[in-house]
């Protein structure tokens, strides 16, 4: 990249940050806080209250623990009403650990409100668009971070069984060392699989045996089997991963997705809530997966995702918590699975049969095998003596579609560029994530990102992804399902052996780098913490355990992994107001280019008009047309029915306009006379409105 | 004078007075028995007609009518509303004085979630009735009531079956949430019309010698048939009966509804781009939400039968071959009660969902067996082939000059056995937009998707005595023999028989391993007494003679052993306790879908 190029960028980012760093007026005390439930109430209605006719305050359902879902909308009174104008839609805490997500959406409520009246900018912004804004999806599980014992998990309350053992919330960890922190403990054993990472003594890894390695450690989560089962900490309070509860990829019967989708109560009031706002064109999610960072790569697939080692090793001990007492079955008939699916695939279909199921509700065949269709003269489909009666099924997407890629992409690295993020902390697999049914499911631009990094590695680095058995998700957590399980490949995951590469920036490609290569996240994140001087990891302390006798506890402290540290919030937020800004100036936008009439006498008028998307953004993604879930665009000529002689119909509908000036023509030829305004009114789901008419000479 | 008839004529008077006090003595005896009085069959309690179609209200009546009739046994409850607020109601059949609701393996039965699909409705009340009726007069209905519970929704979708009696038009299989069908940001705004008043939407077709684009029927006069290429009819097809309501230049483009309730249950849902008619989300329904929660709360639920029209068939899931075909051993229970249904019900064919149907994805029976491990059936109700049903019959409908050849069929069947009680003649009309129309030339809605009204009660009592097999089939564990046997120093064997007779498992085999049935629980209890080990072995006695190595069950607490792949239909085991103590040791087997057994053994 040239220098000059260079410099001017480097100054439009620094003006970019600088801008919001003159203009925030957003107390910064305010912000270096992580607040609870108590006080970001108190917040919200306080910005309410002080800014009456921008920001509304409303509660989209209450909890088990029976608190608000707070929802917050923003935007200028005039012009069109909010409902009908495009929407961002920001949303955070579904996972009950990721409170910063929490104070980055209040933040940028914050500053949109208050910059209202002195920034251009955010005026266009709330004058022509809205911003809603969930800072706190899970307000019960968020709740944790402040309750005597810390124990980071991402669950709301709802009591689980979550190793189906028939007792619910029996086996929680217990605070062997008396630090208020659910950390992990190593024990000495034999039979023990790790030990102490000689590069890094704070840290633990697996033995490698072919080096000579020998294992001299267990792990565990800080706790004592208190039900006796041979396990430990493997049932405690809580619940269900909000962010693992929704439809797309929904990770069957794994312990935090919950008794089926959509099962809980905040999952189903945000979801009644988006389908009640369909004008929202965007929706920018804090959490614990990413987009953004690293923005799907070609082939449409999100980054690997990244855990603890030492969180993962004690995990581990738990997985097979919900197979005990699973028996090989009993001896079967040795019978190949669906080779007696009780008749199915053996049975004679006729064709009358197929006509009347294929008529789902039309005239009936009465008796007799053959002959015609049911319907009248429609041939009955072919001959399917034996053979599966099958229409072609379909399977969802799974994958960026192609046409969305590069939106996705350049939008990620205008993310990069504003916040200056270019290392993820960490990023879990999105399977039953909000975000994903945002895009895949409700159709529009859909994006998460954790909200910080780790500074210093260059994007490209860090843990090759892809490489068999180096990363991935979560070994074995939790019983996962035997039986053969799921529609939807994994979209996410091992994925194309890739990493997802940089944008532009010719990111290294993985495994270069020297000394950096090959680093785990928790070293990664070790070095941040000491670089950063956060204190985020509990020293190793000797304590007594009544079945152990002597174990060590320690590791990362609980939320110091997923969360930075407070004074970070307030330089965060600020990025993330911009990018948000960012993100409302992409939508598209419909209006009438053109309208006009002409007189061929004899009663009989021409009109011809124009409609074009002026916005950047079509106003349907691919995957919104595939999904169906975006409305046409309308376009309505005002005349009645009849009057319309040749040309289009009164009413038309347009599946999508492209963005920046997308453009479709429409002409009627009509009865009319002299005098008449003719009116035309092209109506968006996601893209505002556009009225106008010409009067008739 | 002498006797003019002679000594034969004595013998004779003799016979003839025998004979008489025989035909006297008969004459007041009733026949079959000498102390029994010869009366009709015993009147019903309740009395219900199973020969018309009843509507939400007078179906709920009907099932008020049984619980005040029985009131120890039927309970009617109100599961949830729905959305256009009808009660969803749910009638609990139990015995209370044979044990608590939840420890009785439960069969659910219900029905209707398709509005033009109204039959199971009266299954339901048929069923109600008849094990009712018949309980201590008949000793399987009576074992039946005493050792089951049954939970039966007699339809899960009010307003669908509201608005198919309701509405002229009303054959659809949607519920009535409004949905905007036509992308215009209205909701059902151009609904069909009763144009006529007649209480059917019909078909328009106007006069127009020579012009048209359709003629008569050579086959069936009353129907029309569009005209050979290049060819000209008499008659102009204008669609059925309607006029543009929202003036956006098309005809009952947005009508009630749009989307199928069986498309809505959370397993292997699906957004609408690949299961259409599935809504936004699953349980978004109010109804699917309250029958969803319903059963959720009773883990004891063992069984499923879910009511549909038509087609005739005793369907399994899996509803999409992508989820992959069940277990050999669950596949056996489903195949031998399925099996069994196909003899119960002439012209109904057992088969799968996605391979012998079509698929669908988030349907109720494929949440009910893969998300709660409940064997589950669906029979869709009546099939085409019950009109001519004998062998000679269908070999005359091949001949296409025959009267009831199918292009024939419905008409005869209407005209010479329910004399023409289902179709809609021609009646001019004065359209508003289209001047002098006809209109008729249909079906009414009560035809071929429901039987003919005289054929209902057999339908009603073949489907409920499979589903009542189904019930009788639901597992039961028993406990057998349970003894101990003295080792010495304190040492005992205890061996205990447990069986489940039944054709289906406690826990479907599909579901084991995922959590969604609480395992069986084997318990000891003993207050003096460790566990030194426990195994299964096949049978005690083979054990005693020819003891083998046995597997150790290994888990750390062997007085509570979890058993997450219940106990197979038709199996028994043993288990085998090596315990150390004294006094008395009680051991059970608890399962949340066979019941809770247990027998307490002396240690000496």
């Amino acid at each position: 990249m040239s220098r000059k190029i260079l410099a001017g960028a480097t100054a439009a980012i620094i003006a970019g940050l600088a801008f919001f760093g003159l203009g925030a007026t957003a107390e910064a005390q305010d912000f270096a806080k992580y607040h609870n439930y108590a006080e970001l109430s108190a917040m919200l209605k306080n910005l309410a209250d002080a800014h009456k006719t921008l920001v509304k305050l409303e509660s989209i359902g209450k909890t088990l623990g029976k608190w608000d879902m707070w929802a917050l909308q923003i935007a200028a009174p005039g012009g069109a009403p909010a409902a009908e104008r495009p929407g961002l839609l920001i949303a955070a805490n579904f996972e009950a650990d990721h409170l910063i997500g929490s104070e980055l959406a209040m933040f940028i409520a914050d500053t949109l409100a208050k910059n209202y009246a002195s920034n251009a900018e955010v005026k266009r912004c709330l004058d022509n668009f809205v911003v809603y804004i969930l800072p706190r999806v899970n307000p019960d599980g968020a709740e944790f971070m402040w309750a005597p014992l810390k124990w980071a998990r991402r669950t709301n309350t709802r009591p689980v069984d979550d190793e189906n053992d028939g007792r619910i919330d029996e086996d929680g960890p217990v605070d062997l060392n008396k630090d208020g922190l659910v950390s992990v403990m190593r024990v000495k054993d034999p039979n023990g699989e790790y030990i102490i990472d000689p590069e890094e003594p704070r840290l633990m890894r697996k033995a490698d045996a072919k080096k000579g390695e020998r294992g001299e450690y267990a792990i565990y989560r800080e706790g004592i089997d208190q039900d006796q089962d041979g396990f430990i900490a493997e049932d405690g309070p809580g619940g269900v991963n909000i962010n693992r509860n929704f439809m797309h990829e929904y990770p069957y019967f794994k312990t935090e997705a919950g008794r089926f989708m959509v099962s809980e109560i905040e999952t189903r009031a945000v979801l009644e809530w988006i389908l009640a706002h369909r004008n929202i064109a965007a929706i920018l999610t804090f959490g614990e997966s990413d987009n953004l960072i690293v923005p799907p790569n070609t082939g449409g697939r999100l980054s690997t995702s990244k855990q603890l080692d030492l969180v993962e090793f004690a995990d581990a001990t738990v997985a097979g918590a919900g197979r005990v007492g699973i028996f090989p079955s009993a001896g079967g008939f040795g019978f190949r699975f669906g080779q007696r699916g009780g008749g199915g695939g053996e049975m004679v279909i006729t064709e009358e049969m197929l006509s009347q199921l294929m008529a789902a509700g039309g005239p009936f065949m009465f008796g007799g095998p053959g002959g015609g269709g049911a319907r009248g003269g429609q041939a009955a489909t072919q001959q399917t003596t034996g053979a599966r009666a099958q229409r072609p099924t379909r399977t969802a997407a799974t994958t960026v579609n192609a046409a969305d890629i590069d939106y996705f992409r350049m939008i990620g690295a205008k993310y990069s560029e504003l916040t200056g993020i270019r290392q993820q902390p960490f990023v879990v697999n999105p399977e039953g994530a909000f975000f994903q049914y945002g895009y895949y499911q409700f159709g529009v631009p859909s994006f998460s990102t954790p909200g910080w990094g780790l500074a210093g590695a260059a994007r490209g680095q860090g843990m090759p992804s892809g490489l068999p058995g180096m990363q991935g998700g979560p070994p074995g957590a939790g019983g996962q399902s035997q039986g053969a399980m799921m529609t939807a490949q994994r979209g996410a995951g091992t994925g194309t052996g890739q990493r997802a590469g940089g944008l532009g920036a010719g990111a290294a490609p993985f495994g270069t780098g020297g000394a950096e290569q090959a680093q785990s996240y928790d070293r990664q994140l070790l070095q941040w913490m000491d670089k950063e001087k956060v204190d985020g990891f509990v020293a190793w302390t000797k304590v007594k355990h009544p079945d152990f006798g002597e174990v060590e506890v320690g590791g990362f402290k609980p939320y110091a992994a997923i969360n930075p540290p407070a004074a970070k919030i307030a330089e965060l937020g600020k990025s993330h107001a911009g990018f948000a800004l960012y993100l409302t100036s992409l939508f598209a936008k419909v209006g009438i280019a053109k309208l006009e009439a002409t007189n061929h006498g004899g009663g009989i008028f021409r009109i011809k008009a124009e409609v074009e998307n002026s916005g950047f953004l079509p106003t349907a993604l691919a995957q919104g047309l595939t999904a169906g879930t975006v409305k046409a665009t309308k376009v309505q000529l005002q005349v009645a029915p009849e009057s319309i002689i040749s040309g289009s119909s009164k009413t038309s509908t347009v599946q999508a306009l492209a963005g920046s000036g997308g453009r479709i023509k429409f002409e009627w030829l009509i009865k009319a006379k002299p005098g008449d305004a003719v009116g035309l009114v092209v109506t968006s789901q996601k893209a505002g409105a556009d009225k106008r008419s010409v009067v008739l000479k | 004078m002498n006797n003019p008839l002679g000594r034969n004529s004595r013998t004779a008077v003799r016979l003839a007075k025998g004979l008489l006090a025989v035909l006297v003595v008969l004459a007041v005896i009733p026949q079959g028995g000498l102390t029994q009085k010869f009366v009709s069959d015993p009147p019903f309690k309740v009395k219900i007609d199973f020969n018309r179609w009843h509507d939400t209200a007078e179906l709920y009546a009907d099932m008020r009518r049984m619980e005040q009739a029985w009131p120890k046994f039927v309970k009617v409850n109100v599961i949830g509303k729905s959305y256009e607020g009808r009660d969803i109601i749910a009638v609990t059949i139990n015995n209370p004085e044979t044990g608590p609701e939840a420890g009785k393996a439960a069969m659910l039965i219900e029905a209707n979630v398709h509005g033009n699909e109204i039959q199971g409705g009266e299954i339901c009340l048929y069923t109600v009735w008849y094990l009712m009726e018949n309980y201590g007069r008949l000793e399987a209905v009576t074992r039946l009531v005493n050792e089951r519970v049954f939970y039966i929704i007699p339809t899960i979708n009010p307003d669908g079956r509201q608005y198919f009696f309701e509405s002229p038009a009303g054959n659809t299989r949607s519920g009535h949430m409004p949905t905007d069908d036509d992308s215009d940001y209205q909701f059902d705004e151009d609904m069909p019309d009763d144009l006529n008043g007649n209480g059917v939407v019909e078909q328009m077709r106007k006069y127009a010698p020579g012009k048209g684009n359709y003629r008569l029927s050579a086959t069936v006069p009353r129907m029309l048939e569009p005209v050979p290429f290049g060819e000209k009819g008499d008659y102009l097809m204008l669609g059925t009966e309607g006029l543009d309501n929202d003036h956006d230049g098309r005809v009952n483009e947005d009508d009630a509804g749009g989307y199928d309730g069986n498309r809505n249950y959370p397993f292997d849902w699906q957004p609408n781009y690949i299961q259409r008619g599935a809504m936004d989300y699953p349980t978004q329904l109010p109804e699917s939400k309250a029958e969803v929660d319903f059963i959720f709360a009773h883990p004891n639920i063992a069984g499923v039968q879910s009511y549909h029209n038509n087609g005739g068939m005793i369907l399994r899931g899996p509803g999409a071959e992508a989820v992959g075909d069940y277990p050999a051993t669950d596949i056996r229970a489903y195949d031998e009660l399925g099996k069994t249904g196909e003899r119960i019900l002439p012209f109904y064919n057992y088969i799968v969902i996605w391979s012998g149907l079509y698929t669908v994805h988030g349907g109720f029976i494929d949440w009910t067996n893969d998300g709660m491990g409940i064997l589950s059936f669906s029979n869709e109700l009546w099939s085409g082939e019950q009109y001519f049903t004998s062998p000679e019959l269908k070999e005359q409908q091949k001949d296409p000059n025959s009267p009831i050849a199918p292009q024939k069929s419905r008409a005869f069947f209407d005209d010479k056995v329910e004399l023409g009680a289902e179709f809609m003649e021609w009646k001019t009309f004065n359209h508003p937009q289209f001047g002098e129309v006809e209109i008729g030339g249909t079906w009414r809605k009560f035809t071929s998707r429901v039987p003919p009204r005289f054929m209902n009660e057999e339908l009603c009592h073949r489907n409920m005595a499979f589903t009542l097999y189904q019930a009788s089939e639901m597992p039961m564990v028993k406990m057998g023999d349970a003894s101990a046997e003295k080792i010495g120093d304190g040492v005992y064997r205890l061996f205990v028989d447990i069986s489940n007779p039944k054709v289906a498992p406690t826990i479907l085999e599909r579901v084991a391993p995922n959590g969604v049935v609480r395992p069986d629980l084997l318990t000891l209890d003993g207050k003096n007494v460790e566990v030194i080990s426990a195994s299964w072995i096949g049978n005690a006695e083979t054990y005693k003679i020819n003891p083998t190595i046995t597997q150790f069950i290994d888990q750390k607490n062997l007085r509570r052993i979890m058993l997450r792949n219940g106990l197979a239909g038709k199996t028994s085991r043993t288990i085998m306790y090596l315990v150390k103590g004294a006094g008395e040791v009680t051991v059970k087997y608890d399962s949340v879908k066979g019941g809770t057994v247990s027998k307490t053994i002396k240690l000496q």
